[in-house]
């Protein structure tokens, strides 16, 4: 049992990361698009009403500063608090949120885990009578993280199927799958948190489990906290098929979409690139778009005469 | 409570989708709490015929059905080659990346769905949901692109029966949303359900041909022939402008000379066409206030360098693409510094922002809004002003195109309050603005009942706010005046406001800011705003 929840972790660990890598980097490398930002532009500095360096003359001679570090605070922000679905659905706010705060501290609790093992190998001793401070600390924290991603993502995965039945419109939108995914998550956290109030109260087991990760050598566990393990590596595998990139992928959304602001400039990086799409050959079919031609062929003839047929 | 509706129910042929029931829409305030006509027309038995209404009674475009199966399938043949090639990068490299995007990324939590103004207005008619576009397509993708089994259809609820009925809905439905991007706004995960419109939009046009007559043959094929979507030539220009002249003269005693093809001006002004033809004395106030502050600008005559519009942007990217290098081209035969866009929304968005990568090299003309130089002329006092002259309820409508989608929101305000005393804003305002809706090319479409569902459904909640804003004043004895600095914006006032009969129920005139600006220069003897112009 102990070598395979070590095999199974490795796998999971590293099908989660080469999926979200693969989707991550599918979703970069889409060619640039046409812009199409959307205000308030947080690197602005007029971001608190929504301006923008269009609301000076002669915009292009003046400096364009922006504020990377508020961008990337307040895109991560939302990933904690979600204030448009408190601000409009508070209810579902209520439990998504919670649902949300369990998959970010569950995580966060295994990696602080991993650092546990590690200060373990190191000779820190992690627990409540630990001699040193910092064994004492890390032990509460874990304990703290480990808990509340137990409690919250129970809570919310109950509360998400309560709110998707309940809620009219989102029950119209709702997939099988949803379902299936709360039922799924909530017993992965329910089986950690029964593992963690019934039978191993300091998390100990996890820090053992952890550390015959790092160590190679199979942890001797309680069958449930077993189970909820596999359960969990299950978990990891499985996520990134689901719309959970959207964690990384909203910011990517903001930062390359809704804000991206960049104009384009003669003899710019972006122009070149430019200037290879818009001589790619386009197969569109409408009678004012001229065949076997390339884009910028298209675009600079007029386009008719045009037998365009309207309904009317 | 309005009929619920599920994605099913687009494949059914025959019979009309969506009721626009008068009680279910968002109340409005007296007077316009009882309309004693229809919200809108029905059509005649004859028009239902020839054009398809079953989403929800109105015609934006009314395609016409097949007339037989084999006809059928070529529809649907064609569609789905054309959604293929959204997702290629050489047919649709321009929107790829927040198309697949929203597509992909979406959770259905309906948060956008409280933004939409359409569907608030509409009492929450199901098929307006911003959602509601992107799930369709979403469902057709799945089973007819990615031919993804039954079972995963099954368990993503994405199946979906393709017939020519749920395309002509959906060919319509993507006419039912202003692109006003009020939705992606509110998306915490980036989504742009607007611009599923668009990109359903584009697949009609850029693959079969179907678009409102308005916006292509009328819009922008006729502006890169003629040089207008107004159908105005460079000769009627020239016409409109003497007589410009003229009225100038006569109202302010002053001769003014517009510059018209002055090779290396400093400014290229272009405006909408449509100001030349519906509201002259929007250009009359921008040469009156150009001239006194002493600016060296200068008009085009070229194809498109005369008409700032660019329909394209809603609909079609290489309609949009041509009208855009044909601007370019009118500035650069000039030989100005820069091109300057006069008060309409749209042509801010498609020239200065979207257009910005499709113009390279020698194309890429510096192009700027014309609000920045109005506030400087403004603010600094070059032109004496006085304020007292506007003093009467004035508010502002926020162009989504300008405010929204371009960050420009401030330089409007300022000069308001510089030189309005009675200024007050809607609420929400800015970049939270409402649309007027007429956006996306909906003000300029006159197909049969379409203006009235867009006075009485996409414009509510924008009429809403413009009545709260006056609130104190309700009445048609105190004169108000709604800067609306967009010209599309205004097409939808003129029409909205004569559907409910705002003038004389109210008192309420629209018009741009520039007006208002002239209005108050202190060395025209009479004022310049009419209020006979309602
Ligand atoms: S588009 Fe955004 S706000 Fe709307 S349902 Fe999808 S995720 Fe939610
Ligand atoms: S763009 Fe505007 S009208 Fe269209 S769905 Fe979004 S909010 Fe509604
Ligand atoms: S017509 Fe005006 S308010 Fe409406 S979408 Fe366009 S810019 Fe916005």
């Amino acid at each position: 049992m102990g070598t395979l929840i070590i095999v199974l972790t490795y796998i999971a660990y590293v099908c989660i990361v080469a999926v979200y890598t693969f989707k991550v980097v599918g979703w970069l490398r889409l060619p640039p698009h046409i812009r199409w930002d959307l205000y308030p532009v947080i690197h602005e500095e007029n971001y608190r009403y929504g301006g923008s360096y269009y609301e000076q003359q002669e915009w292009w001679t003046k400096p364009r500063p922006k504020n990377r570090w508020r961008s990337i605070m307040y895109s991560l922000k939302d990933n904690f608090y979600m204030g448009e679905y408190y601000k409009r659905n508070p209810l579902y706010w209520l439990f998504l949120l919670p649902w949300h705060l369990g998959f970010i501290f569950i995580i966060t609790f295994h990696i602080l885990c991993f650092f546990a093992a590690v200060s373990m190998v190191a000779g820190l001793e992690i627990s409540a009578a630990s001699a040193s401070s910092a064994g004492k600390s890390f032990y509460y924290i874990l304990l703290a993280t480990g808990g509340f991603a137990f409690l919250t993502g129970t809570f919310g995965s109950i509360g998400m199927i309560f709110i998707r039945l309940a809620d009219r419109s989102l029950r119209m939108y709702s997939m099988p799958m949803n379902f299936f995914n709360y039922f799924f998550f909530l017993i992965v956290y329910g089986s950690g948190l029964f593992a963690w109030l019934a039978l191993d109260p300091t998390l100990v087991e996890y820090r053992a489990y952890w550390l015959g990760l790092i160590t190679l050598s199979p942890p001797v566990l309680h069958p449930m906290t077993v189970l909820h393990i596999i359960l969990f590596d299950i978990f990891l595998i499985y996520l990134p098929f689901t719309r959970s990139t959207h964690y990384i992928t909203r910011i990517l959304a903001y930062f390359y979409i809704r804000w991206d602001d960049e104009p384009n400039q003669r003899g710019s990086k972006m122009e070149k690139q430019l200037n290879d799409l818009l001589g790619q050959k386009v197969s569109w079919e409408g009678s004012h778009i001229a065949k076997g031609k390339s884009w910028v062929e298209v675009a600079t003839e007029p386009g008719f005469p045009d037998t365009k047929k309207d309904s009317k | 409570m309005n009929k619920i509706i599920h994605i099913e129910d687009f494949s059914r042929s025959g019979g009309q989708l969506a009721q626009i029931d008068p009680a279910e829409l968002m109340p409005l305030p007296p007077p316009y709490d009882k309309m004693s006509k229809p919200p809108i027309r029905q059509l005649t038995d004859e028009q239902r015929k020839r054009m398809d209404a079953s989403l929800d009674g109105v015609v934006a475009i009314g395609l016409t059905p097949p007339a037989n199966p084999e006809e059928e399938k070529a529809f649907i043949d064609k569609f789905l080659a054309g959604l293929e090639k959204l997702f290629t990068i050489e047919n649709n490299w321009t929107f790829l990346q927040p198309l697949v995007h929203t597509l992909d990324y979406c959770v259905k939590c309906q948060i956008c769905s409280d933004a939409c103004p359409t569907y608030l207005a509409s009492g929450r008619q199901e098929i307006y949901r911003p959602t509601m576009r992107a799930e369709i397509l979403r469902r057709i993708i799945s089973k007819y692109i990615k031919k993804e089994n039954s079972l995963v259809r099954k368990f993503k609820a994405s199946d979906i029966d393709l017939n020519w009925q749920t395309l002509a809905r959906l060919a319509e439905l993507a006419y039912r949303c202003t692109l006003c991007r009020r939705c992606a706004q509110v998306c915490l995960i980036g989504c742009d359900n607007a611009l599923i419109s668009r990109e359903i939009r584009k697949i009609f046009s850029q693959q079969m041909g179907i678009a409102p007559k308005e916006l292509h043959e009328k819009g922008a094929v006729q502006q890169l022939k003629v040089g207008s979507s107004t159908g105005m030539t460079p000769a009627a220009l020239m016409n409109i402008i003497e007589f410009i002249e003229e009225e100038i003269e006569e109202k302010t005693g002053r001769k003014i000379k517009i510059p018209v093809d002055k090779k290396g001006a400093d400014m290229l002004l272009i405006h909408n066409a449509g100001e030349f033809l519906a509201w002259p004395e929007n250009l009359e106030a921008f040469a009156i206030l150009l001239d006194a502050a002493g600016v060296d600008w200068t008009l085009s005559t070229e194809i498109a360098g005369y008409d700032s519009v660019n329909y394209g942007v809603w609909y079609d990217d290489f309609q949009f693409s041509r009208v855009a290098i044909r601007q370019s081209l009118a500035a650069k035969s000039l030989g100005v510094r820069k091109i300057s866009l006069g008060e309409c929304g749209h042509a801010h968005k498609a020239g200065i922002v979207v257009a910005d990568r499709v113009l390279t090299g020698d194309l890429n003309i510096p192009r700027e809004s014309i609000l920045p130089l109005l506030e400087e002329i403004v603010i600094s006092g070059r032109v004496k002003l006085d304020p007292s002259r506007n003093n009467f309820p004035v508010t502002l409508h926020d162009p989504c195109n300008m405010v929204r989608l371009m960050g420009i929101v401030a330089p409007q305000r300022r000069i308001l309050k510089k030189i309005c005393p009675q200024f007050r804003e809607m609420t929400p305002h800015g970049v939270e603005n409402y649309c007027c809706g007429g956006g996306s090319g909906f003000a300029i479409m006159q197909s049969t009942n379409f203006p009235d569902w867009r006075s009485a459904v996409s414009g509510r909640m924008k009429f809403k706010q413009i009545l709260d804003a006056f609130h104190d004043v309700p009445g048609p004895e105190v004169k108000k005046y709604l800067c609306a600095p967009c010209s599309n914006c205004k097409g939808q006032f003129r029409d909205m406001f004569e559907y409910y009969g705002v003038w004389e129920k109210s008192g309420i005139l629209y018009g741009g800011l520039v007006e208002l600006i002239v209005n108050a220069m202190v060395d025209l003897k009479k004022p310049f705003i009419q209020w006979e112009w309602h």
